[in-house]
C-alpha cells in the first residue's frame, strides 16, 4: 500500500522558477525513500507540498489516504516532519519541547507522558529529558527534533537533510536511529540528502532529482546496474582547466563509438568511461589513448556507485553542487552548537 | 474552537517561561521604567513649573510624566514582540509548528496574548516605582484597572502590528528599522512629555491621529484629574478599533505568509 502517490506535483515560485517539475513517485508504508540530489534541485520544496507548508501550482498528492490541498487537516495528523533546521526551542527543556507537541497532536496528558519516556528512550536520550536544549549539542537537537516529529505516531515521517551539518560520526549514529524508526514504528520515512552514502547506507528506494524533475527511481543496486557494468576515470597529467578539457574532449573523442565503451561522461576535468568489464577494457583504452598521442595521469576502475549514476543522469556531479547554499545564519547556529556540544 | 483555546494557552505559557528564564529580560523590563522615571524627570525637573502653570498648581514633572512612562514601557515591549517570532522563522520552529494540526491563528494569538501579559504586568511595577516616589492615583485602584486595560488594548494592537511585520518582512533588520520608524514619532507626536497646551498646533492635530495619544489621555486623567467619561469613552473606542484592526493584519499576514 502507498502512503504517499504524487501525480505530475509541481511547484512554479514567481519569475518562473519550476523548483519541481512534473515529479510521480510512489511511497510504501514502512519503507525509507530518498531523495537524492544537489541543493536547490527541488527536494525541501516536495517536502513542503507534502506536508501542507506550501501548495502546489499543480498536479497532485496524496498522503496517507488524503489529497494535500483538499484535506491538509487530515495529512497533518499523520505525518510527522524534522526539517533541515532543527525546530526545536532552545530555551525550553527536550521534555518541554516534546509535551508542546502532543498537545498540538491533541495526546491526552497521560499518553504523552508515555510517549515522551518511550521516545526520549528511542532516541537515545533518556536522562536529558530536564535539561535546556540550549545544552544540547548539535546531534542531541537532531535526535529531539525527530522525536517531536513521532510523538502522535505518524504513518509518515518526513526528513529534510537531516544529518546535514553534522560530524561523522554523529551522522552514523543518526542513521541508526533513523534505521531503527522504520524497523520498529513501521513508519514509512521520506527524506531528502546530498549525500551519496547516506542514500546509500538508510534507503530501501533512491530517486534521483535534479533541476525539479526526478531523473530515474530505483534501489541502490538497480540504479548501480543500471550503469551496466564498471568505471574507468582518467585522469590528465596537466592541472590547468583548459589543458583538462581539452585532454577530455579528446579522450572522449578518441573513445567514444568504440563497442567495448557503454558512455563516457566529462566530470570535473576527469573522464569517467562507462565499460562492461573494466579488466578487459583498461588495456584496450590505453591502447587507444597512446595511440592517439594523449598522455594519461592516471586510470582508475571502481565498481559504479551513486555518484556514478548521478553523473550518468544528470551529466553532473553532485560533489561539484555542495554547500553552495549555507547562510550565515546556519553557520552561525552551527558554531553555536559546537561551542554548546 | 475549543482546541484553539488549549492551543493559544500552550502558546502563552511557552512564551512565557522563555521569558521568565531570560534573567537579562527580566532586569531590563524591571529596570528600564525606573531608569526612564528617574531621567526623565531630572532632565524636565525645570519645567515643573510651567508644566504646573497650564495643568494645574502642585502638579510635578513626575506625576504628569508617570502616566507617559507606563505607556512608554508597555509600547516597547510590544512594539518588539515580533522579534520572538522572527527567532521561531529562523530557527525552523515556525514552520516544524505549522506542520501539525496546531490551530494556525493561536500561534500569533497565543503570542500577543502573552506580550500583553507581560505589560501588565511592566505597567503595575511602573506603579509601584512611581508611588514610591511619590505619584498619587486620583481613582484609586478602580483606576489602576481601567489603566490595565487600557495598556491592555494598546499592548494588543502593536504586537500584533510587530508580528505583522515579522511575518511580511521576515528580516530583522528591516523589521527593527520599521517599528522604530513608527515608534518613536508616535511617541512625540502625542501629550506623553508636553501638556497638548504646550505642543504647536500641528502637533496637537497630529496626536488625534496617534493611538498612543489615546492611551495618555486617559491613563493620565485617571491617575491625576479623576474620571473624565468624554475622554475615557472616546480612548477604549479608537484603542479598541486599534487593537481590532492590527490583530486582523497580524492574523492575514500570518494566513498568507508563513511557511
Amino acid at each position: 500500500m502507498s502512503v504517499i502517490a504524487t501525480y505530475q506535483l509541481t511547484k512554479v515560485f514567481p519569475g518562473d522558477v519550476r523548483a519541481v517539475d512534473g515529479v510521480d513517485f510512489e511511497v510504501n508504508a514502512g519503507e525509507i525513500f530518498a531523495f537524492l540530489g544537489p541543493n536547490g534541485a527541488g527536494k525541501t520544496t516536495t517536502i513542503k507540498m507534502l506536508n501542507t507548508l506550501i501548495l502546489p501550482t499543480s498536479g497532485t498528492a496524496t498522503v496517507a489516504g488524503f489529497d494535500v490541498v483538499k484535506n491538509p487537516a487530515e495529512v497533518r495528523k499523520r505525518v510527522g516532519y524534522a526539517a533541515q533546521d532543527v525546530g526545536v526551542d532552545e530555551r525550553a527543556t527536550g521534555r518541554e519541547n516534546l509535551t508542546l507537541y502532543g498537545h498540538f497532536y491533541r495526546l491526552d496528558g497521560k499518553t504523552i507522558k508515555q510517549q515522551v519516556k518511550e521516545l526520549f528512550e528511542l532516541v537515545g536520550l533518556t536522562g536529558d529529558e530536564n535539561r535546556m536544549v540550549s545544552t544540547y549539542s548539535g546531534g542531541m537537537r537532531k535526535r529531539l527534533d525527530l522525536a517531536m516529529g513521532l510523538i502522535h505516531q505518524p504513518q509518515v515521517i518526513f526528513l529534510d537533510e537531516p544529518t546535514t551539518g553534522l560530524d561523522p560520526q554523529t551522522r552514523t549514529h543518526l542513521w541508526d536511529y533513523i534505521n531503527k524508526l522504520a524497523k520498529t514504528m513501521g513508519v514509512a520515512i521520506f527524506l531528502t540528502t546530498h549525500y551519496m552514502e547516506e542514500a546509500d547506507h538508510l534507503a530501501d528506494r533512491i530517486a534521483i532529482i535534479d533541476r525539479g524533475k526526478i531523473m530515474t527511481i530505483g534501489t541502490s543496486d538497480e540504479l548501480k546496474r543500471s550503469i551496466g557494468g564498471d568505471v574507468v576515470t582518467l585522469t590528465p597529467p596537466v592541472e590547468k582547466d583548459e589543458e583538462r578539457k581539452e585532454f577530455v574532449r579528446r579522450a572522449e573523442v578518441a573513445l567514444s563509438g568504440k563497442p567495448f565503451v557503454a558512455q563516457t561522461k566529462p566530470a570535473d576535468g576527469e573522464l569517467a568511461v562507462y565499460v562492461k568489464d573494466g579488466g578487459a577494457a583498461i588495456p584496450a583504452i590505453m591502447q587507444i589513448l597512446s595511440s592517439q598521442g594523449i598522455e594519461v595521469k592516471t586510470i582508475s576502475m571502481s565498481r559504479p556507485s551513486l555518484d556514478d549514476v548521478f553523473l550518468k543522469y544528470t551529466g553532473r556531479t553532485i560533489r561539484a553542487q555542495e554547500g553552495t547554499r549555507t547562510t550565515f545564519v546556519q553557520l552561525r547556529r552551527r558554531e553555536n552548537r559546537r561551542r554548546t556540544g | 474552537m475549543t482546541s484553539a483555546l488549549f492551543d493559544t494557552w500552550y502558546i502563552v505559557l511557552r512564551d512565557l517561561k522563555a521569558r521568565i528564564r531570560m534573567p537579562v529580560f527580566i532586569f531590563i523590563s524591571l529596570f528600564q521604567p525606573i531608569l526612564w522615571l528617574v531621567l526623565f524627570t531630572q532632565i524636565f525637573k525645570s519645567l515643573g513649573g510651567s508644566i504646573s502653570s497650564v495643568v494645574g498648581s502642585g502638579t510635578s514633572y513626575l506625576q504628569f510624566f508617570a502616566p507617559g512612562v507606563i505607556i512608554m514601557t508597555v509600547l516597547f515591549s510590544s512594539a518588539f514582540s515580533g522579534f520572538a517570532t522572527l527567532m521561531d522563522i529562523d530557527a525552523g520552529i515556525l514552520s516544524k509548528m505549522l506542520a501539525t494540526p496546531v490551530t494556525r491563528v493561536s500561534i500569533i494569538t497565543g503570542r500577543v496574548i502573552a506580550t500583553v501579559l507581560v505589560g501588565i504586568i511592566q505597567a503595575l511595577i511602573v506603579f509601584i516605582v512611581a508611588a514610591i516616589m511619590g505619584v498619587h492615583v486620583a481613582t484609586g485602584a478602580p483606576g489602576v484597572l481601567l489603566v490595565l486595560l487600557l495598556v491592555a488594548l494598546l499592548g494588543m494592537g502593536f504586537s500584533a502590528f510587530s508580528n505583522g511585520l515579522a511575518l511580511l518582512f521576515r528580516r530583522q533588520e528591516t523589521v527593527m528599522a520599521v517599528v522604530n520608524l513608527i515608534t518613536m514619532p508616535l511617541q512625540f507626536m502625542s501629550t506623553m512629555m508636553m501638556p497638548a497646551q504646550l505642543l504647536p498646533h500641528w502637533l496637537d492635530v497630529a496626536r488625534h491621529f496617534n493611538p498612543v495619544d489615546y492611551a495618555i489621555v486617559s491613563v493620565r486623567n485617571l491617575m491625576q484629574t479623576g474620571y473624565v467619561w468624554s475622554d475615557l469613552w472616546k480612548s477604549l473606542v479608537v484603542l479598541c478599533a486599534f487593537a481590532v484592526v492590527m490583530v486582523a493584519f497580524g492574523t492575514l499576514m500570518f494566513r498568507t505568509k508563513a511557511e
